[in-house]
């Protein structure tokens, strides 16, 4: 059977990886998208459109940055890497106790640089569709004025609120869709998803 | 019925307008055979190329062109990028030579991307156009895409060397992975660990097989020495061809007495990633027994004293079973 012997011929694939990955986007995307549409105040398919280009971008990235910092770890905690990848779990080396606060502390540091990247990316996905207000156009500075005006007029909340509610939807987006997918592997891992 | 294959055939062959699919499949292969009457008539190497680089293209666009026009396509979706996307990456990185495949599969996705998006922002007379606001989402969007597929490409790429470098993983199962499937069926290959344990066996082999038994008790007698020896020159030996997965595997031997001589176990302690929480050694039992060589010297011209004369003979399974655990903890266990 030739298709038998080139299947194996490849070796190990990142097959699960992938269909887990593309999973835990569909899930991510269509929160993420529920919480722009409604703090945005966009069109349904303009915001599954933004948290689709936004997810994909910040997971892109992720995985470029993790290929990057791979290959420069030393090479017990690299097999520590490819131990958890290979059989989801560690093995016990000199790193297993210090194991538990690293991977903690990478999440942490992850849910932050994935809403810088995710805030920054809207930013760029705005101006790259020619949406973002610039402020030399007439109309922007006619917006600013306006929005100075309903600052003063509706006191500091409002002027708070209309300060950033682009950063204040993209947080709000990030933590939801990181809590669902933390809650899916968490289930995934106990055994619940097989 | 032949008329009308022929007719069929015909219309395929021959364009119905000089602006279709066929017409650059034409040439295309119009330029290989003419890169070929470069290359025989000796001509420079730039013109052979770019005779070449002309049909790979032509047979890039053509073959999209045609996917495109015939409208096939797999569950709803284009693929004319993506197959015009591939010749050109073949193109692209196979005439390098060597291990061309990685580079070209991850270029993959991204040269596609350019294919998609080179008609929207260029337009026929080379100058840069600002596409719609839609399709400039839609481009922000698949180059996201295109840069996720490149990723995973380049993870597989990651696994296969992870395997090179430690290639008793691949004897593990790797079913409990949230990352990697292995297509059932493929022969699994031997831990490193049996070779190790072979060599071990040769070293044992010249230190105590045909020997007086006494040497042999003597031997054994000074066992820390004789393990942290065996350590170390099987090392060395593994050391020729080094590996990053060496320095994981430990070496241990112990006997066990059995009637007159001794059962020796050998081990092989893999000490890295494992998929059982317990880890596994490899086990190799040789049995060490004295016999005297009576069979062999007749008593007649044998010296007094030498037909009682005792040696050790030294015999080792072949087959090196796979145990969960470590050694020492099933020992004392058991």
């Amino acid at each position: 059977m030739p298709i038998t012997n080139l299947l194996s011929e490849l070796g190990m694939i990142p097959l699960r990886a992938i269909a887990f990955q593309t999973m835990l986007l569909m899930v991510a995307i269509v929160l993420e998208a529920m919480v722009l549409r409604q703090q945005l105040r966009l069109g349904y398919r303009t915001s599954m459109q933004y948290a689709a280009t936004l997810n994909l971008l910040a997971t892109s990235l992720g995985w470029v940055a993790f290929l990057a910092v791979e290959a420069l770890l030393p090479l017990s905690l690299r097999s520590q890497v490819i131990s958890y990848v290979l059989f989801n779990r560690f093995y016990a080396n000199n790193w297993l106790d210090v194991l538990p606060v690293i991977v903690v502390m990478v999440a942490i540091a992850a849910f932050f640089i994935t809403y810088w990247i995710k805030l920054q990316g809207l930013g760029w996905l705005l101006r790259l569709l020619g949406q973002a207000p610039v402020e030399t156009t007439a109309e922007a500075i006619e917006d600013n004025r306006r929005q100075r005006y309903a600052r003063a007029r509706g006191g500091q909340t409002e002027g708070q609120r209309s300060n950033s509610p682009r950063a204040l939807a993209v947080l709000q987006a990030n933590a939801i869709s990181f809590t669902a997918i933390l809650l899916l592997l968490l289930a995934h891992q106990t055994g619940g998803l097989g | 019925m032949i008329k009308q294959t022929l007719e069929t055939l015909k219309q395929l062959l021959l364009p119905p307008r000089y602006f279709a699919w066929q017409t650059v499949i034409y040439m295309s292969l119009f330029s290989w055979l003419m890169s070929l009457l470069a290359r025989s008539v000796d001509a420079t190497p730039f013109t052979v190329g770019l005779l070449a680089t002309l049909s790979w293209f032509c047979l890039a666009l053509g073959v999209g062109w045609a996917l495109e026009a015939n409208k096939i396509r797999p569950f709803g979706l284009s693929i004319a990028p993506w197959v015009a996307g591939g010749i050109l990456c073949m193109f692209l990185f196979g005439s390098w030579g060597g291990r061309w495949l990685q580079p070209a599969l991850v270029a993959w996705p991204m040269v596609s991307f350019a294919v998609i998006a080179l008609p929207s922002l260029v337009s026929w007379d080379f100058t840069l156009k600002t596409p719609p606001a839609p399709v400039r989402q839609q481009l922000a969007l698949l180059f996201c895409l295109s840069l996720l597929f490149s990723s995973w490409f380049q993870f597989y790429f990651r696994i296969q060397n992870w395997v090179r470098d430690y290639p008793s993983l691949v004897a593990d199962s790797v079913d409990n992975s949230t990352f990697v499937y292995r297509f059932p069926g493929q022969s699994v290959a031997l831990p490193a660990g049996v070779t190790y344990l072979t060599i071990a066996e040769d070293r044992l082999q010249s230190q105590v097989n045909n020997q007086p038994w006494s040497a042999v008790e003597r031997w054994l007698l000074n066992l820390d020495g004789q393990r942290q020896a065996m350590e170390q020159q099987v090392q060395a030996q593994m050391g020729q061809n080094p590996s990053l997965e060496n320095s994981l595997w430990r070496f241990d031997l112990q006997p066990f007495s059995h009637g007159d001589g001794y059962t020796l176990k050998l081990w092989a302690i893999w000490s890295g990633p494992a998929a059982s929480e317990s880890g596994y050694f490899l086990e190799k039992t040789c049995l060490l027994m004295p016999v005297s060589r009576a069979g062999l010297v007749t008593p007649e011209n044998a010296s007094p004293g030498y037909s009682n004369t005792q040696w050790a003979n030294l015999t080792c399974d072949l087959e090196t079973p796979r145990q969960a655990g470590h050694p020492r903890d099933t020992q004392v266990r058991g």
